[in-house]
Parts: C-alpha cells; sequence; structure tokens
C-alpha cells in the first residue's frame, strides 16, 4: 500500500475554531506510528478524517500512489478503526458482535467464520466468546474492542488510545499484539497519553497541539539529545491544564 | 445484501434483550385495549344496552304507574317512586333514579283542556343526574313528551265520543322502523374501536427503541465504527426498518388476538374481524412505515436518551390525543374534529375503521394509505437531511 501521506491537511467543526491546520505527516507502511498530543490538540479529529467520520477536510490524504478516498472506495475493508470508547454492543455476546462487525463489511459464510477465530485468537478471547460484552471486564473489553477493529484485516489500523483504563497485565498484552501487527505490514496510527507505551512500541511519532504539528519524524531523532519523549512533549506543549 | 442482513440480524437481538422495550411495545397497548374496552363498553352501546333508571312522582298512583309503563324501555328501566320530592332529589343527586320525572296534581285534568290561550299545557318536572350523558337526557325527554301527546290526543278523542285506544297511541306503535348501519355488520362496539386506536399507539412507539439504540450506537462509538467500515448511513437506517417492520406486523396480530379472546374472556365484546385481510395488512404496513420513519427522525435529532424520550413519547401522546385515539373524535366539539385531521394517527384509525368497522374496499383505505406513505418519505428524507446538516458523528473535538 506505501506510505500514508497528508499534506496540509486542514478542518474545521461547522461555527468552531480550526481542529486541524496545515496539518502534513509521512506515516510510513509497516510501521506503528505515535501520534501524541494534550487533551484536544486534535488527535482525535485527525483519526475520524482518517475514518471517513468527518467530512470537508481540506488538503491531501494519499495512501500509496493514490487518495486515501479511492483505496477506501476500491477496497472497504483496507481501514480498521478501534475508538476510545468500547464500540460494540454490550447486549450482544463478544461472538454475536465479532458475527455483527464481519457481516455488516461484508463478510460471510466461511470466510466470517476463518476471520473471526483469527481475531478471537489474535486477541485471546475464546473463554469468554458466550459471555455478554458488557458484561466484560475493561481488559477483555479493550481485546474485544482489538479483535473487532481486525475483522476486515485492514491494511491501515487506527488505533485511538486502546489501551485506556486497563490493568497491566493488559496493558502489556495489548501493546506486545499491537507491536506484533506492524511486522504483518500493516500501518498503525496509534494515539495515547501515555508516553513509555509509545516509546515501547512506537517507530515514528507526531506531536500535535491546537491542530498543528509540533515535530514529527523516526522516534530516535524527535529525542536524539536523549532528554526523553515525556520531557520532549512538555517542553513543546508547555505545562498549563488542558482540561 | 449480506451487510443488510447482519444489521436486521443486530436489530433483533438487540431488541429481545430490551425487556423494557418489549413491554412498551406489547403489553402497554394490549393493557389499553382491554382496559379501554372495558371501560368503555357502555358509552359505545349507548342508549340501547346502557340501561338508566327512572321513577315517576304523581299523586295518583295508577297514573304514576302506568306513566312509567309508557316510558319504560330502550334503555330506560323504572325504580320505584321516592316518597316525596326532597327524597326524589336527594336520591337523583346520588344518581339513584338517575331521573324523576314529578307529575303535577292536575295533570290528567290539565291534558283534557283545549289549548286555545285560556289554558296552558300541564308542567311537568324532570329531576336529572349531572352525570347522565345529555344525549340520554334528550331522549327520556323526547319519551316523556311523546307519552304526554299520547295521553292528550287520547283525552281529545273521548271528548269526541271516538273510541281512544291508549296502546295505539304510544309512539312505539306508530310505525314500524327499522334502522340499517350501512357498510358495517353490526354497530361498532368499543373494542372494535378500541382495538385498532391502541394497536396504532403501540405502533408509534416504536419510537423508543429505535431512538434509544440509535443513541447508545453514537454515543459507543459503534456507529463511528460501522461509518469507518464504509457503510453507507441510508444502509443504517434500513437496517433499523426491516426488523420494526416485523415487530409492527407482530403487534397487529397480537392486538388483533386481544380483541378476539382477552377482551371477551374478560366481559368485553369480540372483535368482529374485517372481510378483507389485504386491505387490513396494507393499513398496518403503511402505519408501520410511518412509525418507522418517526422513530428515525427522533433518533436522529436527538442527543441524549432523555430528550428522545420526551420528544418521542410527548410527540405520541399528543398526536394521540388530538388523534382520536385516547378520545373518540365523535365525541369531539368540530373545532377539535378538523384539528385532528392532522395527527397521523387519525389518518391510520381512519384507515382501520374503512377496513374493520365499514367492511371498505381498496378505495376507502387509499386517502390514509397515500398520507402515511407520504409522512413516511418526509420523516426517512428528513432524518437523512439532518444527519448530512451534521456531518459530524462522534462528538470527537
Amino acid at each position: 500500500m506505501g506510505t500514508l501521506n497528508l499534506e496540509g491537511v486542514s478542518f474545521r467543526y461547522p461555527g468552531g475554531d480550526a481542529a486541524l491546520e496545515d496539518v502534513t505527516l509521512a506515516i510510513p507502511a509497516g510501521r506503528v506510528f505515535g501520534l501524541l498530543g494534550p487533551n484536544g490538540a486534535g488527535k482525535t479529529t485527525l483519526i475520524s478524517i482518517l475514518a471517513g467520520q468527518l467530512r470537508g477536510a481540506t488538503g491531501s490524504i494519499r495512501a500509496g500512489d493514490e487518495t486515501l478516498e479511492s483505496l477506501r472506495r476500491r477496497r472497504p475493508r483496507c481501514l480498521g478503526l478501534v475508538p476510545q470508547e468500547y464500540a460494540f454492543y454490550p447486549m450482544l455476546t463478544c461472538a454475536e458482535n465479532l458475527r455483527f462487525f464481519g457481516g455488516v463489511q461484508g463478510l460471510g459464510g466461511a470466510r466470517l467464520k476463518e476471520r473471526v477465530a483469527a481475531a478471537v485468537r489474535f486477541a485471546r478471547i475464546e473463554s469468554v466468546l458466550a459471555r455478554r460484552a458488557g458484561r466484560l471486564s475493561g481488559g477483555l473489553k479493550r481485546r474485544l474492542n482489538l479483535a473487532i477493529g481486525l475483522l476486515g484485516e485492514p491494511e491501515i489500523l487506527l488505533l485511538d488510545e486502546p489501551t485506556a483504563g486497563v490493568d497491566p497485565q493488559s496493558r502489556a498484552f495489548l501493546l506486545e499484539s499491537i507491536r506484533s501487527l506492524a511486522g504483518t505490514d500493516k500501518t498503525i496510527v496509534y494515539t495515547s497519553h501515555y508516553m513509555e507505551e509509545v516509546e515501547a512500541i512506537c517507530d515514528h511519532v507526531a506531536i500535535i497541539d491546537h491542530g498543528r504539528v509540533l515535530v514529527s519524524g523516526a522516534l530516535s531523532e524527535v529525542i536524539r539529545d536523549g532528554s526523553g519523549l515525556q520531557e520532549l512533549f512538555m517542553r513543546l506543549t508547555h505545562r498549563s491544564l488542558r482540561d | 445484501m449480506r451487510r443488510l442482513l447482519a444489521l436486521w440480524e443486530k436489530e433483533c437481538l438487540a431488541l429481545s434483550r430490551d425487556v423494557l422495550g418489549l413491554a412498551v411495545l406489547f403489553l402497554m397497548p394490549a393493557a389499553f385495549i382491554v382496559v379501554m374496552s372495558l371501560a368503555l363498553s357502555d358509552v359505545f352501546k349507548g342508549g340501547v344496552a346502557r340501561q338508566t333508571e327512572f321513577a315517576v312522582m304523581a299523586a295518583d298512583p295508577k297514573l304514576a304507574e302506568r306513566l312509567a309503563q309508557s316510558l319504560a324501555g330502550d334503555g330506560f328501566r323504572a325504580a320505584p317512586a321516592p316518597a316525596d320530592e326532597a327524597a326524589a332529589r336527594d336520591g337523583v343527586r346520588r344518581g339513584t333514579p338517575s331521573l324523576v320525572l314529578v307529575v303535577p296534581r292536575d295533570f290528567e285534568r290539565a291534558l283534557s283542556a283545549p289549548l286555545d290561550g285560556r289554558n296552558t299545557p300541564p308542567k311537568l318536572t324532570l329531576l336529572a343526574d349531572p352525570a347522565l350523558p345529555p344525549t340520554q337526557l334528550v331522549a327520556f325527554q323526547q319519551r316523556v313528551l311523546g307519552v304526554a301527546l299520547g295521553l292528550r290526543v287520547s283525552a281529545m278523542m273521548r271528548q269526541a265520543g271516538l273510541a281512544a285506544d291508549a296502546d295505539a297511541l304510544e309512539l312505539r306503535h306508530a310505525a314500524t322502523l327499522n334502522v340499517e348501519t350501512i357498510g358495517s355488520t353490526g354497530r361498532p362496539s368499543s373494542v372494535q374501536q378500541n382495538v385498532p386506536a391502541w394497536l396504532i399507539f403501540g405502533m408509534f412507539f416504536v419510537v423508543m427503541p429505535i431512538s434509544s439504540l440509535f443513541i447508545v450506537e453514537r454515543r459507543e462509538g459503534t456507529l463511528a465504527r460501522m461509518v469507518s467500515q464504509q457503510v453507507p448511513f441510508s444502509l443504517l437506517l434500513l437496517g433499523k426498518v426491516g426488523p420494526y417492520f416485523v415487530v409492527n406486523l407482530a403487534q397487529g396480530a397480537l392486538m388483533l388476538l386481544a380483541g378476539r379472546t382477552l377482551v371477551p374472556w374478560l366481559g368485553g365484546e369480540t372483535l368482529a374481524l374485517p372481510g378483507r385481510w389485504d386491505l387490513l395488512a396494507a393499513v398496518t404496513a403503511c402505519t408501520s412505515f410511518a412509525a418507522i420513519g418517526w422513530g428515525l427522525l427522533v433518533a436522529v435529532c436527538s442527543r441524549t436518551l432523555e430528550q428522545a424520550t420526551v420528544i418521542g413519547g410527548v410527540g405520541n401522546i399528543l398526536a394521540a390525543a388530538v388523534g382520536g385515539i385516547m378520545v373518540p373524535r365523535f365525541v369531539m366539539p368540530e373545532a377539535m374534529q378538523k384539528l385532528s385531521e392532522v395527527s397521523p394517527m387519525a389518518w391510520a384509525l381512519d384507515g382501520f375503521h374503512a377496513v374493520i368497522l365499514r367492511q371498505g374496499g381498496a378505495a376507502d383505505i387509499a386517502a390514509p394509505c397515500v398520507k402515511l406513505l407520504a409522512l413516511a418519505a418526509a420523516l426517512l428524507a428528513a432524518a437523512l437531511w439532518v444527519h448530512h446538516r451534521r456531518r459530524v458523528l462522534t462528538s470527537a473535538q
């Protein structure tokens, strides 16, 4: 698929200030790209634009030599989203959720069974398939959320704070899993507030604030001075409270 | 098609686990049908089956008895005369009996006197319970005047030396009058009014489960996830139409069953079934589309469950109050009857009545069906337009 290139992407909510201004990023294929920023910086807006939920952004987004929009029209399952909410139906069982989200992507029959089985194996949720999703622990909910995002074997995976509110064991498992996905030539965009997570699994990062890119590049280049990502982040975005 | 089937299956599973939603859709209209059919059964039977007690007070007990015999019948039943007028007034105030006719002492003499300016007609007094329906009161008044006229004619014939048969001069013997209700197998009954009325009310309550699940989908990010998977918004809406259409048809079948079995089992009348099931299905389908369209618009417009509950619930109750669901339109004043024509529930009720009460044909249901379908299309278009205007599906900023 090639690098995901964003050039001069800007977006403004109706009646509001600019949420993104002239964002230019190169997100390489087969890598985990960390997108960092304080609350309200524009991370989720950028993820939403990439996922096709928000329309009206200016600039260009290209996947290799074609626009992301045309790639998605051609291969509707090329992009997977794991939102920060538990984006599944709490009243359905895990198996029913997986079957539904597979079916709604056009998967059916043996192919659907195969994809559900693969996603279940990957997220290690075999033992809770018959349980209602709303009754799972926080860690299991995050794993189900991730499994659903992988059903369509997406080439681009957007992970919006996928480890929020989970215990250290589940976090370690999720980080390992995400890291292993990058090796399968997927392009992974990962947003998080946890700097140590980003340092652990991301090859490339970008720090954005007030809708603008403050710094971007390979992780090793960005923290070349040895100060660490946390210190760089605080220096660039300042210490004032955002919430 | 595979995606649509997945959406339908999800909607059915979610609804099957929403006990409260199912209770609103099925138990609520069934309960209303039973309670209202039984409660209003006398009102719909009118003067024929409703027995109103009356008494006649006269100085001459034989005259009182003769008048009571002449006035009894057609829903009016004679009761023993009170001891005096004070007791009569006290009894009427309590509603037992509902009517007391007070006959003056010189009643028979006054009837015999010619009406020539020097004599005035005898002055009867009728004491009436204020809770008595006005139509009952008017019917009894006409009955009293009819009996008085018969007695006057009888007296005049006697004065003229002609043989006067008192029975022959009673109104009921003047002629035989057959009342034929056109287009119906019988009189509209309480159950025939209430089954379609509360069925329509229940059908429009799909607004609750449709909007609540939709708002949860938007709030929890499942809608955003589906949009990211290139599922068109129109397909998402269509995914809700199929299951709720089936739910509405099931409501129709079960409410008819309640009218056929539950209401008579509890002492009410049995619902008379229509001759044309295809027309009944057509009216049910058109009502269903309008109800689902309303549910989708409320779902798209409401940002919270509370908003959806208020808009959907209050909207339904107002439409039912205006549209003749809660209060039959024939008892409304003319201005309200005109106003009721704006309620989609009134259009639906017209369609059901055309089939169930009047045994009408396709032409009789055409107007209400066209109105309901036009409304459904307008509501669906409005839902798509509102969604398009908002552009954003998530609360992300």
